[in-house]
């Protein structure tokens, strides 16, 4: 009978380990895909043949001896091409390990070679055996590893390329059999049932195969939650590659960069740090790349197309503004991230030429104001590229006096809107502007609108609009929560219902001061990030041309206005320009002010984090602070609690050193008695403490234990005084204690 | 039966000798001779149970023999009377008077053999004997000189014709112990021993009855702590809640086993008493002492059974109060 139940016992250990041989599969099935793993068959082959040799459980010098030849006939087959077992093979054999040995100690391991490195992988497949056949076979323990190839195969998904939706359904109906197995076995065992017969046993494995499988189909029929963190990969890996901006929409989450298509916005990003390109600049200030003029209520696209022209390089106008504007001539250098993903040039308001690799031609479409080379290579040649430009500042007398009569190719394309847009927005924009005189005063008024209406900046949870729904409407009264193409693409089409011609603009703010030496003292260093993407306004003016304005809530505008001194002032906000005017030095501490009042200065301060304003890089920043910070916590909380009998033990060896009172002899014995506890040797509390003591010094092989307790018994069932006695055997106490934790 | 030979402690130096004579002669024998010494120490009495032949008679000789005591053997049957036991006073026609005879029981050691065998008249005599330590023969008591010490024996096979020992006089004996059959070994080495003399023969005596009694004063001075005192009481009153048990161990159960685990703590040469000694000896002094309900015999519950299991159950003190 009991020979019965060992067989029926091996034969479950055999299906579990079996199941543990299947979940280590899955540990080797990506290694084609994340490494440059090749003849993975002979490998998974091997693991097999190491499992299947283990459960056989033959005596351990001829299971290793089996191993070994199958690892040299795998070496042989693969990488050594002599007759196997003979001389040269020898010869070739030793070269390669003398050769890997000197490799090692050198310390150069990426010239160990293939032969070595799957000898070494071929060791560890045969040690892997042998540790599952221990956490499956002796111990009966199986879900560490389940969990384990969990967690590996959901990294993997995560931060490679390997797509792990397939294996884990598989890991999944591999484990959840496994337990069952395990389960029913630990059953028979502990219940010491002698022969289960079939009908019993089907019994057990239908339900546990319904449950699988019915768990399984559920699983993988039911609706999906989208992640709830977002995809740390960024984070990590962050390139600028395939970053873009409204490219496409959906609910899916979004990186923030630089995109082509504007056709449907709305929806979250997570922010992109990777760094696009750097820009030694006298001044900073936003980078302009093209402009859009068709609003189709869900985005933006262009309802002409490109019309480019080449251009002399040093001669290249835009003709955004009138010439009479006042101008600063500057020059600034622009170098691109060797990943980034960018065809167009970004240039500052007011270009007049491009200088860099002389073979390029660029070619200008003026309309949107897009400039491209052939194929891009304008920032192939690793130089980059020197901006000359006249920085144009706009005077507000001029705008202000500025006449309302458009061209009339002006006002065909930029006062167009769709036909449905929503009637409440003309409404709307129509109730804002209602004391305004002029065009300025309505483009101020639109602008600052949204700082004061329970707009908010958000880059989470940020709709898209639904069927029927329009981008603006949905915004200005709905979610009244967006990022800057809500806030930009509201301010224009509010304007155009106002019969004022504005256009949607796309680039990047003036991003972050960078650590690098600029190349002469004028110049400052920049780098713009994927972070940095923006979009805001322009907005027409006849006799000046075409003047940006920033709507989005926490940036400030992305050019200088002033005021003649002639001119005369009656009105509060002009006033309030006044001093923006003054304040276009770059200085630190206007962060928060600017932040928070979105009413103060424009010019080109620091904190242009690009698509994170109202502090909230700040806080992604403190956020990660905090849990690195709660996460180092954690960890020192745990090894100190870990280690809690190491340093506490010290602490109470001293302390009850010192103290002589027959307690402390007590307290000294009742800790040896916790410490050992904690070290597995638990006594039971029908146990006396002679026979606990015999126990441990069985285990101890020593006699220490006896001695410390025949001696506390006189204490304990004797009542004797016992001061002396303690100090007599504190020595001894506290070496038990040392060899209980070593 | 190895429980003994685990506890590897010095052994007090006159009863160490006695043990080493009875191991002369019986072999394998350890724990009974230890627990003959412990009932005798403590001023008890044994009841052996076991199949004949195993070496009880034996036992209690060399015992005797080691002691420098005068060994007595009642062979109980039947037909024997109460006078038997305890002896008779006979007219002398010489002096005209009538003259007491002592009875076997006037002996330092005792061996009642198959006590289950005679009438409960004659069964009580013996049992007044060891509880009040005299006889009364005629109207006359006798008390009984010290060391006394009664050992009986009980067949547990037969059962045709014999007068079981009611539980009120079971309890008069400090405990009850089985022999067993020695291993083969040992029963070879026993040939060899007794192939031509017996060894009983060259037992001599290592102790005197002076010190005996001595001995037994001794123990009563050995210290027994209240929290070992409280965990004897926790494991008596433990047998009278028990499921199985239909009448638990009696307070004199108590003292017994207090008595037997000074004795106990005496002969491994302590003068006080540790929880080991309570747990060792609890089986041997409390199994008798308790009568099972019907269902628990039923199901083939034994008082080892339950014994066992209050050991397991009832906490060792391992803790002194500070106040």
């Amino acid at each position: 009978m009991d020979n019965l139940a060992q067989k029926s016992k091996a034969t479950y250990s055999s299906l579990i380990y079996l199941c543990g041989f299947l979940l280590f599969w899955e540990w080797l099935r990506p290694l084609d895909t994340i490494s440059d793993t090749g003849s993975l068959s002979v490998f998974v082959i091997y693991a097999a043949f190491c499992f299947f040799i283990s459960i056989l459980r033959p005596k351990w010098w001829l299971s290793s001896l089996l191993k070994l030849i199958s690892l040299l006939f795998i070496i042989d087959s693969l990488f050594i091409s002599e007759a196997m077992f003979s001389q040269s093979w020898f010869i070739v054999l030793k070269m390669h390990a003398t050769f890997n040995m000197e490799v090692i100690l050198n310390q150069q391991w990426y010239q160990m070679t293939p032969l070595f490195r799957s000898v070494l992988f071929l060791v560890l497949l045969w040690l892997m055996s042998y540790l599952l056949y221990y956490w499956f076979v002796v111990a009966n323990r199986i879900f560490l590893f389940i969990l384990l190839t969990f967690v590996y195969l959901t990294i993997l998904d995560t931060f490679t390329t390997y797509s792990a939706n397939a294996a884990i359904v598989r890991t999944f109906i591999i484990s959840l059999i496994a337990m069952g197995i395990s389960s029913i076995s630990k059953e028979i065992t502990r219940e010491a049932i002698k022969q289960v017969n079939v009908k019993k046993l089907a019994l057990w494995f239908i339900p546990l195969f319904v449950v699988i499988f019915s768990s399984t189909v559920i699983g993988y029929a039911s609706p999906k939650l989208n992640p709830q963190w977002p995809d740390p990969v960024p984070f990590f890996t962050s390139t600028a590659e395939h970053a873009g901006f409204g490219s496409g929409g959906g609910n899916a989450v979004q990186k923030s960069g630089y995109g082509e298509n504007d056709s449907r916005l709305g929806g979250s990003f997570v922010v992109d740090n990777s760094p696009v390109f750097q820009a030694a600049v006298n001044k900073s200030h936003y980078w302009r790349i093209e402009s859009k003029d068709l609003y189709t209520g869900l985005g933006w696209e262009r309802s002409t197309d490109l019309d480019l022209q080449e251009q002399d390089n040093d001669q290249i106008d835009l003709e955004m503004f009138n010439d009479s504007l006042e101008t600063e001539d500057l020059t600034a250098m622009v170098r691109f991230e060797d990943d980034a993903n960018l065809s167009k040039v970004v240039y500052p308001y007011g270009l007049t030429s491009i200088q860099g690799n002389q073979q390029v031609q660029y070619l200008v479409d003026r309309e949107t104001g897009t400039i491209e080379s052939e194929g891009g290579e304008f920032r192939d040649n690793g130089q980059g590229y020197q901006i000359n430009y006249s920085y144009p500042s706009f005077s507000l007398d001029k705008l202000i006096t500025s006449s309302e009569e458009d061209p009339e190719e002006i006002s065909d394309l930029y006062l167009q809107l769709p036909d449905d847009l929503p009637e409440r927005i003309s409404a709307l924009a129509e109730d804002v502007v209602v004391d305004d005189q002029t065009r300025y005063d309505m483009v101020k008024s639109i602008e600052s609108y949204f700082n004061r209406n329970g707009y908010n900046y958000e880059t989470n949870g940020v709709a898209v609009p639904e069927d029927g729904q329009d981008y603006v409407d949905q915004f200005l009264f709905d979610t009244k929560i967006g990022y800057c193409d809500n806030f930009s693409t509201s301010m224009v089409v509010m304007l155009r219902t106002l019969d004022i011609p504005a256009r949607w603009v796309k680039g990047f703010t003036s991003g972050q001061q960078a650590d690098e030496q600029a190349p002469n003292q004028d110049l400052t260093v920049y780098e713009v990030s994927n972070a940095n993407a923006h979009s805001w306004v322009e907005v027409y003016f006849p006799d000046v041309g075409w003047v940006p304005f920033e709507p989005t809530r926490g940036f400030s505008s992305p050019v200088d206005f002033y005021e003649e001194a002639s001119a005369t002032i009656d009105d509060e906000q002009e006033e309030e320009e006044t001093e923006e005017t003054e304040e276009t030095t770059e200085d630190e501490t206007e962060e928060e002010t600017s932040a928070a009042d979105p009413r103060v200065p424009p010019g080109f301060e620091d904190f242009e984090t690009g698509y994170t304003p109202n502090g909230s890089s700040q806080d992604s920043a403190s956020i990660w602070g905090w849990v690195v910070a709660g996460v180092v916590l954690a960890v020192g909380a745990s090894l100190l609690y870990l280690t809690r009998y190491r340093w506490v033990t010290r602490w109470l060896v001293s302390r009850y050193k010192k103290r002589h009172d027959a307690q402390a002899y007590q307290d000294a014995y009742e800790y040896l008695l916790k410490v050992l506890d904690h070290k597995g040797l638990k006594r039971n509390k029908d146990q006396t403490l002679r026979e606990y003591a015999r126990m441990i010094d069985k285990i101890f092989e020593s006699n220490e234990m006896s001695r410390f307790t025949h001696h506390y018994e006189r204490f304990l069932y004797r009542d004797e005084a016992s001061s002396e006695h303690w100090s007599k055997m504190s020595e001894l106490w506290e070496n038990l204690i040392k060899r209980s934790l070593s | 039966m190895d429980r003994m030979t685990q506890q590897t402690y010095l052994y007090n130096s006159k009863v160490g000798k006695v043990l080493k004579n009875i191991n002369k002669v019986m072999i394998g024998k350890d724990e009974a001779a230890t627990l003959s010494l412990v009932a005798l120490l403590a001023e008890g009495h044994v009841l052996l149970e076991d199949v004949p032949g195993v070496g009880k008679t034996m036992l209690v000789r060399t015992l005797a023999k080691s002691l420098d005591c005068e060994f007595k053997r009642i062979q109980f049957t039947p037909d024997l009377l109460p006078s038997d036991v305890t002896g008779v006073s006979i007219y002398n026609p010489k002096e005209l008077q009538f003259e007491f005879r002592g009875g076997p029981i006037l002996g330092d050691v005792v061996l009642a053999d198959e006590i289950n065998r005679t009438s409960p008249k004659t069964q009580s005599s013996l049992l007044e004997a060891m509880e009040e330590m005299s006889v009364t023969v005629d109207g006359k008591t006798i008390d009984l000189k010290k060391p006394f010490f009664v050992m009986a024996t009980q067949n547990p096979i037969e059962y045709e014709g014999t007068y079981p020992l009611p539980e009120a006089q079971l309890d008069r004996f400090i405990l009850k112990l089985k022999m067993g059959y020695p291993n083969p070994e040992q029963e070879l080495e026993m040939l060899d021993r007794t192939s031509k003399e017996h060894p009983i023969h060259q037992v001599e005596a290592v102790m005197s009855k002076d010190e005996l009694v001595e001995a037994q004063l001794q123990v009563r001075e050995v210290f027994i702590d209240q929290n070992v005192k409280q965990y004897i009481v926790q494991l008596v009153t433990a047998t009278r809640d028990h499921d199985s048990v239909y009448l638990g161990v009696s307070p004199r159960g108590s003292i017994a086993l207090m008595k037997a685990a000074k004795a106990y703590a005496y002969i491994h040469d302590r003068d006080y008493v540790i929880p080991d000694d309570v747990k060792y000896l609890a089986p041997f002094v409390l199994t008798h002492r308790i009568i099972l309900n019907s269902e628990a015999k039923f199901d083939g519950v034994s008082t080892d059974h339950v014994i066992e299991e209050l050991l397991e159950k009832v906490a060792i003190p391992v803790r002194r109060e500070f106040r």
